[in-house]
């Protein structure tokens, strides 16, 4: 197989409300073959979500229906990681289609922890100085708003105690030394064979050559603490979880 | 008077810098060097390369090598189109569209890689698995020939190559069970004069290599153009992988003639020899790169070599006269083999296998070099061609084939982070001389020029000129997109051109008058 290249044309979509496979075992089996390889990247090898959603749960962002599904596929999801993959053809898409809907699970996550403590803990132990959630917050950090509806609830633990585990593509951390020693540390905003844009932990955006430093490095690690796992404690994490997986980006059009 | 001895003195003046140099075939020259004589643009004044003009295209992305000849332009978008353009100006003069069919089975869009062309006829695949041929002077459609059903999961994306009267066509289609092979075509009528079957059948040579009924299935496709020696008289093609991709436990044997290359008699189609980089491959690594023909002298003797970057990881030199294998070296992370032996068979390493749990595997499964054109610079005698650095995990399934469906039988994953480079190899040796590290790999191929240049992109859109020995950067020229395709390079009167396609756009380069 050639690279694996992100579609270039789109093809006239077939606009059916049902999935014609509906139920089919087959056509479930082959989309799961499809699935891992198209999807899993993100949504993981059993879609139970990664960086993208967990699809096991029955509910889905861009819609419940068969239809929304099969368009959030070929169209993918403007403004978000989700890219289109109108190159995979009506019958497979809606393979997929099938094989998402046979392993959702309908299980809630866990609704251990209190939602309005989270959201005070948020506001007032560092969080929000990074993270943005609606209008508030910063900007350092990747967008909450939708955290809910966009990570699994096993995604988002993970990255409260061990931010580095998986880093959200861009929010990798630059490091660079100037000539006359000067060490500087950001998050990524462009990073390429012969510069890096970035922004300090001040905010400060900085756009640099490589020929003009001492070194320039891109590593896969977050610039957020990594020790939140033992700032809070287990009751004050599952709090912020449960104010988390409540973000599901109110108003925002789908 | 005074005039009459000027015009005298202009007439008797000679005009090569007036001539137009252009760019032929799909690799340059049919050997597919991808070198240019032109010497204009050298590491002397590539400082002051720009752009002289841009064609938006519109479409998606472009992985053409663009022909140019007598001062026109020649090239092939995504899609099914065509577009002829003034070469010194971009100009639009004629184009060519017609609109693919619906429930095509790509594994990896609707891309095309360029022209043929013999005489006033142009020569292109359609995605559907079409071979047509066009008027140069129009853009008007002399003739098409189907290759292959598109419904049963076969397209085309490589551009042709011109062989004498005959144009010769591979196919793609590896990961939908399909059988690739290698066509010639009357250039004046399209009529079909041989296949060669790239999956050795029952009855065939070879058919020992697939267990039971294996070989219906077994992929090997032709995805890229293969090169021709007119001395020998002999087609080098590249193959694909078998099918399904990572589950070799339905397909027991070495599955001729994947992953291999296959030198084919110009005029019959008969298979003259073959050599399997990867037996019985279970990670998807085509051996479909461009051949690259090289005469060197290799321990003291001259040898006609075939010199490829294999997508396996290692760097191969064979003897284009008969397969003999000569020497190979991984050129990035290998761990699937601890070397090539004499014998020309890898030295394979456990732990390698596709599994349902996974199983980490460097290279990965685009391998350490895909399908980016190579180019060779018989001034440095140097291969340049740009490499990937990554491993992945490979999942392997059981997977029932459906006629015309997917047919991976699983996937790959893990997230590691691959970086990139360009390499330069010595071909008579395998040893790298340089190496450009990148922060990711590219999809850009490489244009090596007779001005001491070597031409690259990297996997984010900078167009990049180093100096072809020593591999140190001269200038760089963020194109705005992604660049999958090579650069190459004409003059048009007496000027030195650069082209490239960068998305769905064609830029042309020069040094300002």
């Amino acid at each position: 197989m050639p690279l694996k290249l992100f579609p270039l044309i789109a093809l006239a979509p077939l606009c059916l409300a049902q999935n014609p496979y509906a139920g089919d075992p087959h056509a479930a089996e082959d989309g799961r073959v499809v699935f891992r390889i198209y999807c899993a990247p993100c949504h993981g090898i059993q879609a139970k979500g990664g960086r993208g959603p967990d699809l096991t749960r029955g509910t889905y962002a861009a819609g419940d229906r068969d239809e929304d599904l099969y368009q959030t596929i070929r169209r993918g999801v403007p403004g978000t990681e989700m890219p289109d993959f109108s190159e995979i053809n009506e019958e497979v898409t809606w393979h997929l289609v099938a094989y998402i809907r046979s392993a959702a699970r309908h299980e809630a996550p866990p609704k251990t922890g209190d939602a309005s403590h989270g959201e005070k803990l948020f506001w007032s132990k560092g969080c929000g100085g990074c993270h943005r959630v609606g209008s508030k917050g910063g900007t350092l950090g990747p967008d909450l708003t939708r955290s809910g509806r966009q990570r699994s609830y096993a995604y988002l633990k993970e990255s409260i105690v061990q931010p580095d585990a998986d880093i959200s593509p861009g929010y990798e951390t630059i490091e660079v030394v100037t000539r006359d020693g000067k060490r500087l540390t950001g998050v990524q905003r462009g990073y390429d064979n012969f510069s890096a844009q970035f922004t300090d932990m001040s905010g400060k955006f900085y756009s640099l050559d490589r020929s003009d430093v001492s070194s320039m490095k891109r590593e896969f690690r977050s610039v957020m603490p990594g020790d939140y796992g033992k700032r809070f404690s287990g009751t004050e994490i599952d709090d912020l979880l449960a104010f988390l997986m409540t973000l599901k980006g109110t108003g925002v059009t789908q | 008077m005074k005039l009459l001895v000027w015009l005298s003195l202009f007439a008797a003046m000679p005009a090569p810098a007036q001539t137009s140099v252009g760019w032929p075939g799909y690799g340059g020259n049919p050997a597919g060097w991808r070198y240019s004589e032109l010497a204009a643009i050298n590491t002397q004044n590539v400082e002051r390369l720009a752009p002289v003009w841009i064609r938006q295209l519109g479409g998606g992305g472009n992985e053409t090598t663009p022909l140019v000849s007598d001062g026109l332009m020649y090239l092939t978008g995504s899609s099914n189109t065509a577009w002829a353009l003034d070469a010194r100006t971009g100009q639009v003069l004629w184009s060519y569209r017609k609109t693919a069919p619906s429930g095509l089975n790509l594994c990896c869009g609707q891309v095309n890689r360029g022209f043929a062309k013999i005489g006033d006829r142009l020569f292109k695949v359609n995605i559907e698995g079409f071979l047509v041929a066009l008027d140069a002077k129009s853009g008007g459609v002399l003739w098409e020939t189907k290759m292959a059903d598109y419904k049963k999961g076969y397209s085309a994306t490589a551009a042709p190559l011109a062989v004498k009267n005959m144009v010769v066509s591979g196919i793609a289609g590896a990961e939908f069970g399909t059988r690739g092979f290698v066509d010639a075509y009357d250039a004046a009528t399209g009529k079909r004069l041989w296949r060669f079957n790239t999956v050795a059948a029952e009855g065939d040579p070879g058919a020992s290599t697939w267990g039971g009924d294996s070989w219906k299935r077994g992929g090997g496709s032709t995805w890229i153009t293969g090169t021709y020696d007119p001395e020998l008289n002999l087609i080098y093609w590249g193959t694909g992988n078998p099918g399904p991709d990572m589950n070799g436990d339905v397909r027991p044997g070495d599955n001729l003639y994947t992953c291999s290359m296959v030198a084919i008699d110009a005029d019959t189609g008969k298979l003259k020899w073959h050599y399997q980089f990867t037996p019985h491959d279970v990670h998807d690594w085509d051996a479909i790169s461009d051949p690259v023909l090289a005469n060197l002298t290799i321990g003291g003797k001259p040898v006609k070599t075939l010199i490829q970057a294999n997508r396996n990881g290692f760097f191969y030199a064979l003897d284009r006269t008969n397969g003999t294998f000569l020497h190979a070296r991984a050129y990035t992370k290998v761990t699937w083999a601890d070397s090539i032996g004499p014998d020309g068979k890898p030295v394979l390493l456990p732990g390698n296998e596709p599994s349902e749990e996974g199983t980490r595997t460097c290279p990965g499964l685009g391998g350490g070099h895909n399908w980016q054109p190579q180019a060779y610079s018989p001034q440095t005698g140097l291969l340049y061609f740009p490499s990937s650095e990554n491993c992945m995990l490979f999942y392997k399934t059981t997977q029932d084939y459906i006629d015309g469906q997917w047919y991976q039988a699983s996937t790959v994953g893990g997230n590691e982070h691959g970086t990139g480079a360009i390499v330069a190899i010595d071909p008579k040796t395998g040893e790298t001389r340089w190496h450009w590290d990148m922060i990711s790999g590219t999809s850009a191929g490489m244009l090596a020029t007779a001005g001491g240049l070597v031409f690259g992109a990297d996997g984010q859109g900078y167009l990049i000129a180093f100096d072809a020995r020593s591999g140190k950067v001269l200038w760089k020229f963020q194109t705005g997109d992604r660049v999958a395709a090579p650069p190459i390079s004409y003059s048009v009167n007496g000027r030195q051109y650069i082209a490239i396609a960068s998305g769905p756009a064609l830029i042309a380069f020069a040094l300002p008058k």
